[in-house]
């Protein structure tokens, strides 16, 4: 009887979980995504929307590109064209700056954009942390019926750049929110370009964006563009391999190199390659130690075996650099001489400079006698080139301290000039930003997460002052070469390799534009792509 | 104490801010204050009931704990239900069956899982069930919100964290069983005339169950962020994720809320653990009287 019990029990249970797991199974098994076959196009990406506040992340922002359009734009080789501001034009003192609005962009409800619009945005701006200059430096704004006039209290020559990246906000949404960062909704946004913001889900990790029905300019030929977020590459490589996404972006980024040629076997995709602006880059220490030694920063530009580098990060998608540090895809790039690894070079200009191995143990001294070592300090992510570089120079008697730190004890060392040599990336946003041309990088004047703030020189201060002074093409023309020159001379930094952004495109699927600042996710490209015929 | 400056995060990778700023930002998140006194805020707020506020995620930490908490319980709970029952029976079979094939399968399944490293264990059952034969979709805890299509999402996340769950605790089962099967009771029980599946189930799993339970109890003050590595490859917005971000970002209110929650979730595991202990071994009780 007792051993019936057991057994009856047994079964019972053991039927009950089997019950559970077929139902976890096949419940849902047959449910198939929403697939909308009818001019849809879906984007996979690995920027998360971590939170549904249109202000508040990050990376939401990101998208508002196509919903919620910036005063201006970048064309394909960096230069800056109308968007919401059909023109725009300063004063001779660069304190005034005027936008004059395109009727063709109006809000998705159907309220007409006006220059309030705009001045709102820009208000609100000021007041956010992340753009506080504008509340330090903006005095008044004026509208009329179709310009607004910005009023700062010192010459600003680079509005037009920062204003790439502000997307407009309709005042009568946003005027009555008392704390529009922490405003979240699942949408939908109101918007005033090509499309509006219809949906954001972060549990479906998806954002769905709608043509906005009062536009008035060319109609995109899609009805729906999904974006499709990713927590993890492979993920997103499976997708596109398998066609449930027609695209890849990311900003910042390219496609993973591991992973294209896959795609290129699986013939369902064009591979579109742009020269990035971003690239990894070895900073020295300029303030102190050996870092601040010009002839120490020849001999490691001549140490470094750049063509095995760029062919083992980029998997060949890349090419060498100049000394110029600036890339070919920026405005104005100067030819200068590319960088060439010549190890024997670098002894020569290390024994020249009084490093020199006496007790012949294999490590240089320094002039003071001591052994020739420098901390390298790198974040995880380039361990990689960091373990490449460390080689490079103990070939030619540097010791080398490699110090793999997480990214938050690369802050506060990278601050606080506890290192000798960096490995650091640059962004589109960042080449661009203060003077242009990655001066916000070096500009011992600047702070920032991303920035070394090393390079204290007279010289290179004044240039960027300078270029902080003019709208001038011509002049901005010469000073780029300036600053590609004393890039080139004095080294405060390394291009490591130029790389290819590559994005794998939809073969099914032309016109698609490609921007340095964000890659094919502009107003042009969207406007743009169709299906082949 | 974590490396790093909150504030560095706040204002991100490329942006030019005064020092004044800096400084401003410091005060309104309390930062400026010393550590004894931010202690006792925090503790004065957890008082009434207020974790804290998120300045990346722009939310109050409550909510955002409470918004991902349902779905790691739907994920981990349901996991450890199967994982733990499964695991349970098989590791009880394959301990008290030990020279029958199908025990010396389970045992050697058991060693291969448990030695796989669970983000490739994640990615190979991704690749085989999403990508290749395309039974499960690709992310997210759902397509649209209802309970067919959450199921649908959650089944592989599941079934992938239930794998680990299940071999460990089969082993673990299988080597108490074997321990347990060679004492003195379970051969005075059959030398009664039980069955052997009866000495087994009604005898032996009893005692055999104690270290399992020990498990339960150190896998429950996990279950908050123990499923990170499947919560990436499958991109879920769950808890695990949340910790990560944190982290990431220097966001002390949520970590210092989640770090709550999860200890007081170890403390009510382990009550429950040793009440568990109690009714399935009276001994316990018996000594404790």
């Amino acid at each position: 009887m007792e051993i019936q019990k057991v057994k009856q029990k047994y079964i019972s249970w053991s039927i009950g979980l089997s019950l559970l797991l077929i139902l976890l199974v096949l419940g849902g098994g047959n449910v198939s995504a929403s697939d909308n076959e009818s001019k849809t196009l879906k984007i996979a990406t690995a920027n998360e929307i971590k939170s549904p506040s249109f202000l508040g992340d990050y990376n939401f922002e990101l998208f508002q590109t196509i919903s919620n359009s910036a005063l201006l734009q970048m064309d394909e080789n960096g230069n800056i064209i109308a968007n919401l501001a059909k023109s725009w034009f300063a004063s001779p003192d660069h304190t005034e700056w005027t936008f004059v609005i395109d009727d063709k962009y109006q809000w998705s409800d159907g309220t007409p954009l006006t220059p309030e619009d705009v001045a709102f945005t820009i208000n609100y701006r000021g007041q956010l942390a992340s753009s506080g200059w504008i509340g330090d430096t903006l005095v008044d704004t004026t509208t009329t019926d179709d310009s607004v006039t910005f009023i700062f209290n010192k010459p600003y020559s680079r509005l037009d750049f920062e204003f790439l990246s502000y997307s407009t906000i309709p005042k009568h949404i946003w005027e009555s929110v008392s704390d529009p960062e922490a405003k979240t909704s699942n949408g939908p946004y109101v918007g005033c370009g090509q499309y509006y913001i219809k949906s954001v889900d972060v549990n479906s990790a998806t954002l769905i964006l709608e043509k906005n029905p009062y536009w008035k300019g060319e109609e995109p030929y899609y009805d729906t563009i999904e974006i499709h977020w990713f927590s993890n590459d492979n993920a997103s490589s499976f997708a596109l391999e398998k066609g449930e996404v027609d695209t890849y972006w990311r900003y910042a980024s390219t496609y993973p190199y591991a992973a294209v040629s896959v795609l290129e076997q699986n013939n369902r995709f064009d591979i579109f390659q742009a020269p990035s602006i971003g690239f990894s880059f070895l900073g020295f220490n300029l303030l102190k130690g050996v870092g601040a030694d010009l002839e120490f920063r020849k001999a490691v530009s001549s140490a470094i075996n750049y063509e095995e580098l760029m062919q083992i990060t980029t998997l060949g998608y890349g090419s060498i650099p100049t000394k110029g540090f600036v890339p070919p895809s920026m405005p104005y790039y100067q030819e200068m001489p590319s960088l060439i690894y010549d190890p024997q070079a670098a002894e020569d200009i290390l024994t020249a400079a009084g490093y020199i191995d006496s007790d012949k143990n294999g490590i240089r001294e320094t002039p003071d006698g001591e052994e020739l070592l420098v901390n390298l300090v790198i974040r995880q992510e380039y361990s990689r080139e960091g373990k490449l570089v460390a080689e490079y120079l103990r070939d030619v008697g540097i010791q080398v301290n490699l110090k793999v730190v997480e990214v938050n004890t690369w802050y506060d060392l990278k601050d606080n000039y506890q290192y000798d040599l960096t490995i650091t990336r640059t962004t589109p946003w960042g080449m661009l930003m203060h003077a242009n041309w990655g001066t916000g990088y070096f500009d011992s004047r600047r702070t920032g997460q991303g920035v070394l703030h090393t390079d204290d020189n007279p010289a290179y201060l004044e240039l960027c002052d300078a270029i902080l002074a003019t709208t001038d093409t011509n002049l901005l023309e010469m000073y780029a070469q300036e600053i590609q020159e004393y890039y080139a001379e004095y080294l405060p930094g390394v291009a490591l390799y130029w790389k290819q952004d590559i994005t794998p495109t939809n073969k099914d699927i032309t016109g698609w534009y490609s921007t340095p600042f964000k890659g094919i996710l502009n107003e042009i490209s969207f406007m743009r792509i169709h299906p082949k015929t | 104490m974590m490396p790093g400056n909150p504030i560095v995060h706040l204002i991100g990778e490329d942006i030019m801010v005064t020092p004044e700023l800096v400084e401003e930002l410091t005060a309104t998140l309390g930062l400026d204050k010393p550590l004894h006194e931010q202690f006792l805020i925090f503790i004065q707020n957890l008082a009434a009931g207020d974790l804290g506020y998120s300045y990346h995620l722009h939310a109050p930490v409550a909510e955002l704990i409470l918004e991902r908490l349902p779905w790691t319980l739907l994920l981990v709970g349901t996991a450890l239900l199967i994982g733990y029952s499964i695991g349970v029976l098989a590791g009880a079979y394959a301990g008290w069956q030990t020279k029958q094939k199908g025990a010396k399968a389970l045992t050697f399944i058991g060693f291969i899982i448990s030695c796989t490293p669970p983000y490739l264990l994640g990615l190979v059952l991704f690749s085989v069930f999403v990508y290749h034969l395309g039974w499960f979709p690709f992310k997210g805890l759902y397509t649209t919100p209802d309970l067919a299509s959450i199921m649908w999402h959650m089944t592989l996340p599941i079934a992938t964290l239930s794998l680990f769950i299940f071999a460990r605790n089969l082993l673990i089962m299988r080597g108490s069983v074997l321990t347990e099967k060679h004492q003195l009771y379970p051969q005075f029980a059959r030398s009664l005339g039980a069955s052997k599946g009866f000495v087994l189930h009604r005898h032996v799993m009893k005692n055999a169950i104690l270290p399992i339970i020990t498990q339960f109890a150190i896998d429950f003050g996990f279950i908050l962020s123990g499923a990170l590595f499947i919560e990436i490859i499958f991109s879920l917005n769950a808890m695990g994720s949340l910790m990560y971000t944190a982290i990431l970002n220097h966001d002390y209110p949520i970590l210092s809320g989640l770090f709550l929650v999860i200890a007081v979730m170890a403390i009510g595991a382990n009550i429950l653990a040793d009440v568990l202990y109690g009714i399935i071994d009276p001994r316990i009780w018996r000594e404790m009287q």
